[in-house]
């Protein structure tokens, strides 16, 4: 076990005033069950899970309510027990609509779990990857994508090297940072267990330099680990807890284009996920709680909240002390990356890594201006695209023109948008490029 | 070395779109798209080059032993060209029928296209040999897709940007074209 | 020789040899095209909007005379054009009903109540994936335009927050209705004048409290529509346009003020006032 600092680091990236002062001191703490839960059947990439419970059903704590539907899709368990009061329709955080499952919690204590593998070293690596994905784990950096298809790479496609991701580049948000400093134990035996399944060599902890506490952290929970065992300390630079700039800043490896961190022997999990494998394995516990920051200049106590997937977000203001004075604008997320949401009646999900609520003197209404060709968001992208062109293409509505130069490998992080000077809305372009690029997939595939 | 400066000026120096304001009309007719200028060059280039060596025999064989040179260049050079196009068209048709259809009425205006028969009309006067008077059509008519391919480049760029209304189509596709013009003009003095 | 008679034999023999080679290229490499398809081209209108379904007018006219390709495709054109179409290639014509695009939405901005402030890129779908949409209506017209710069011909304009089609110049090309992220704009005949112009289906309560002017799903309008002209889709009363509505009392009677007529009857309510 070592510590390394990598001499690598991506092209590119921003450098946005982190503001993670706000949440970094505050304590885990854990949200008061609420009287009512909205649990989204989507709260990871792919297929919507499906209802297996009927309206007026009583639940229990941990019980299955909704069953994977698909092989990128995964399994949703009730956070708590209580009656289903409706099965609707709801608007996600990401304004995307989906179906949910509204529980009227009674607060017993009863719950179901999975029987627990202790003795985790002497299980089939395909069961232990089949109980992750039995408990619904998936990625908790935000794309949300299921976990045991991540630990169950082609057999022609071997792994190396396991990146623990705890970068959390995103401003603002301190849920990781929090998990890093609270959880190091329960995450380093959740990291191993990942390791085991894989039969990976290496194993690496991730993090940035603007975050010592948990680096000390996890230097020490790793202490006693075997192996090639090491956590790398990265410059602090947006985006580092990317996937596959993470990859190259850790490993100096690149994937290519249009490929997957496996093609390069790589698989990257959050800590939070490591922390959800470790519940799973060891307690039998599906994942139905995930620690959120509740941050920004306009809640009255910036916290991180350990609160369960499907509560809504006006419940976790409440348990922060309320707005205070007026929010201007409230994102789903983090400031980069995250979505704007036009009411506090969303559920949180299990990707949901935060929630920010900003003040009018924190937002800026702008207007755009017609591009000036300053270059800069070329200089900024770390995708080596050239944002300019791709939003003048698809401000022409010329989706094929975009498509042409690489509009599919915009990651939507948020650099160009941040450093153009003219203030034009490019990552709001290349979404709306992408959205049709994908419908024009989509009816092609059709017919 | 001679011959290099017969290109370098037909094509830079003495450009016939930008230079001498010849063919003017494919020049803003057909510079929507890369892939129909790309055509349009192409047609240029060959009409060009066939019509300066018919043009030349015409004039060497036909019109000079009779004294017809001064006054009937005009008329029986345009008569041949026309028919040189006609037969391009009809060729064209039978075997490249999207490049015959996406360059549309443009072809047969080639016909009456100036920089065709100026190039004709310049050799004569130049006094050049045949095969001079080949390699000059050819050059020119290079000469001419490079400004129409520079010029579309930067009209398929015009279209997805947003210039003020008023200048919104062709007015800004002129201004471009003076500019570039413009910018031509700095190739003068390359070549004597 | 005389000048003049060598310039003649000159000219005369160089169209002669120019002609004589265009006879031969013409018979040997000539390609046959059905001369009626270029007919057919020129009595189509030439918008090339692509709402038959073809890349254009010349396009669909190919496919007319090779492939008996229905007539009544072409809305532009009408059944005007789909007759002397059939006149001209002896076939039978079939009726081109006129339609025009309508958006079933009349809550404007100072009807209809928005939620937030949206200050993302003048799109609808891009708003639409925006937290669901600025509007408080989650079934409403967004307002963003996309319709209006889909449209061939000009005719939908963003009036207050809300496209509206100028029937008279919409040729039903359908281009808006692919592009509305809410799937609001439809296609309904031209003579059809009476519209319930709102898509909630949303019950009363939650429709009153985002719009002044939605469906509330009260079923008075289907007591007065003539022949179940009116029928109800869950909450939302919905027009079927393969009946005629005529009545304009259904205008008059509707509580939510989401029934408009804009046919005769309305212009004379408009004059009286």
């Amino acid at each position: 076990m070592n510590t390394i600092r990598s001499p690598y680091t991506f092209r590119g990236g921003i450098h946005p005033a982190y503001n993670k002062e706000l949440a970094a001191g505050a304590a885990i703490r854990e949200l008061p069950m609420p009287a009512r839960l909205v649990v989204p059947m989507s709260q990871h990439l792919g297929a919507p899970a499906k209802p297996v419970v009927k309206v007026g059903d009583t639940v229990k704590s941990g019980q299955l309510i909704g069953e994977q539907n698909g092989f990128i899709s995964a399994a949703v368990h009730a956070p708590a027990g209580g009656k289903v009061a409706a099965i609707e329709n709801t608007v996600s955080a990401s304004g995307r609509a989906c179906l949910a499952v509204v529980i009227e919690t009674d607060g017993s204590a009863e719950r179901q779990t999975m029987p627990a593998l202790k003795a985790w070293r002497g299980v089939d690596r395909k069961e232990l990857a089949a109980r992750i994905g039995e408990a619904g784990v998936v990625g908790m950096g935000g794309a949300g994508f299921p976990t045991r298809v991540k630990l169950s790479p082609p057999s022609d496609k071997p792994i190396d090297t396991v990146i623990l991701n705890g970068a959390e580049c995103e401003p603002y948000l301190t849920a990781d940072h929090r998990m890093m400093i609270e959880r190091a134990g329960e995450i380093s035996v959740g990291a191993e267990i990942i390791r085991h399944v894989l039969g990976a060599k290496c194993l690496r902890v991730a993090i940035e330099d603007n975050k010592p506490d948990a680096i000390a952290a996890m230097e020490k929970a790793f202490a006693e680990m075997d192996g090639d065992v090491a956590v790398t300390v990265l410059k602090t630079s947006y985006p580092q807890g990317s996937e596959k700039q993470q990859i190259y800043s850790v490993t100096g490896r690149e994937v290519p284009r249009g490929g997957l961190p496996m093609d390069v022997g790589c698989v990257v999990e959050n800590v939070s996920t490591a922390y959800a494998v470790w519940d799973a394995v060891l307690n039998g516990e599906p994942l139905t709680r995930r620690v959120i920051s509740v941050t920004g200049d306009a809640v009255s106590e910036p916290s991180n909240l350990l609160a369960p997937c499907g509560t809504l977000y006006a419940d976790l203001v409440a348990a922060c002390g309320g707005i205070k004075g007026k929010a201007a604008k409230i994102i789903s997320g983090g400031p980069m990356m995250g979505f704007a949401v036009g009411s506090l009646d969303v559920p949180t999900g299990k990707t949901a890594s935060g929630l920010l609520l900003l003040s009018a003197s924190r937002v800026t209404a702008f207007t755009s201006q017609a591009c000036i060709s300053c270059g800069r968001c070329v200089d900024a992208c770390p995708m080596r695209l050239a944002p300019a062109e791709l939003s003048q293409f698809i401000e022409a509505d010329d989706i094929e023109g975009a498509e042409g130069i690489a509009l599919m490998d915009c990651i939507e992080c948020g650099s160009c948008a941040f450093v153009c000077p003219a203030r034009r809305p490019l990552v709001h372009h290349m979404r709306r490029g992408k959205a049709a690029v994908m419908a024009k997939r989509a009816a092609a595939k059709r017919g | 070395m001679e011959y290099l400066l017969l290109i370098v000026s037909a094509v830079l120096v003495n450009n016939f779109v930008l230079s001498r304001f010849l063919g003017i009309c494919p020049f803003l007719g057909v510079s929507k798209k890369i892939s129909t200028a790309l055509g349009m060059s192409g047609a240029v280039m060959f009409v060009m080059t066939m019509a300066s060596a018919v043009t030349w025999c015409l004039q060497k064989f036909l019109l000079a032993p009779f004294g017809l040179d001064k006054f009937l260049q005009t008329l029986t050079f345009i008569l041949v060209i026309a028919a040189l196009v006609q037969l391009i068209d009809i060729v064209m048709k039978r075997f490249a029928p999207p490049l015959h259809a996406a360059l549309g009425i443009f072809l047969p205006l080639i016909t009456t296209n100036c920089a065709v028969l100026g190039a004709a009309v310049l050799n004569m006067k130049e006094g050049f040999g045949f095969f001079k008077s080949v390699l000059f059509g050819f050059s020119a008519a290079l000469g001419f897709a490079l400004a129409l391919l520079i010029f579309t480049g930067l009209r398929e760029k015009i279209e997805r940007a947003d210039p003020p209304r008023c200048f919104r189509g062709v007015a800004i596709s002129l201004v471009t074209a003076g500019l570039l013009s413009l910018a031509f003009m700095g190739f003068s003095g390359l070549v004597k | 020789m005389e000048p003049i008679i060598t310039s003649t034999l000159c000219v005369g023999g160089i169209g002669l040899a120019s002609a004589a080679a265009l006879a031969v290229a013409e018979k040997y490499l000539s390609v046959k095209e059905d001369p009626r398809i270029n007919k057919v081209t020129e009595m189509l209108p030439g918008a090339n909007c692509g709402g038959c379904g073809y890349a254009g007018c010349a396009d669909y006219a190919r496919k007319i005379v090779n492939d008996n390709v229905d007539l009544t495709l072409c809305a532009p054109g009408g059944s005007e054009c789909a007759a002397a179409i059939a006149a001209f290639l002896g076939r039978a014509a079939g009726a081109v009903e006129k339609r025009v695009a309508i958006v079933l939405c009349c809550g404007d901005d100072t009807e209809a109540v928005r939620r937030a402030a949206y200050n993302g890129i003048t799109d609808c779908a891009a708003a639409q994936a925006t937290a669901g949409g600025d509007k408080g209506c989650t079934y409403g017209c967004l307002g963003y335009g996309s319709c209006a710069r889909v449209c061939p011909v000009d005719a939908i304009a963003i009036v207050n927050g809300l496209a509206k089609v100028d029937k008279t110049r919409c040729i039903a090309c359908g281009k808006c209705v692919d592009v509305c992220p809410r799937k609001l704009i439809k296609l309904v005949p031209a003579a059809a004048e009476i519209h319930v112009l709102c898509s909630s289906k949303d019950k009363g309560p939650a429709v009153k409290k985002v719009c002044g002017t939605g469906c509330i799903g009260c079923r008075i309008c289907t007591k007065f529509a003539d022949d179940g002209a009116i029928v109800m889709d869950g909450f939302l009363a919905v027009v079927d346009y393969t009946k005629r509505l005529t009545n304009e009392e259904v205008v008059a009677k509707c509580p939510g003020h989401c029934i408009r007529s804009d046919g005769a009857g309305n212009k004379e309510t408009a004059a009286a006032s």
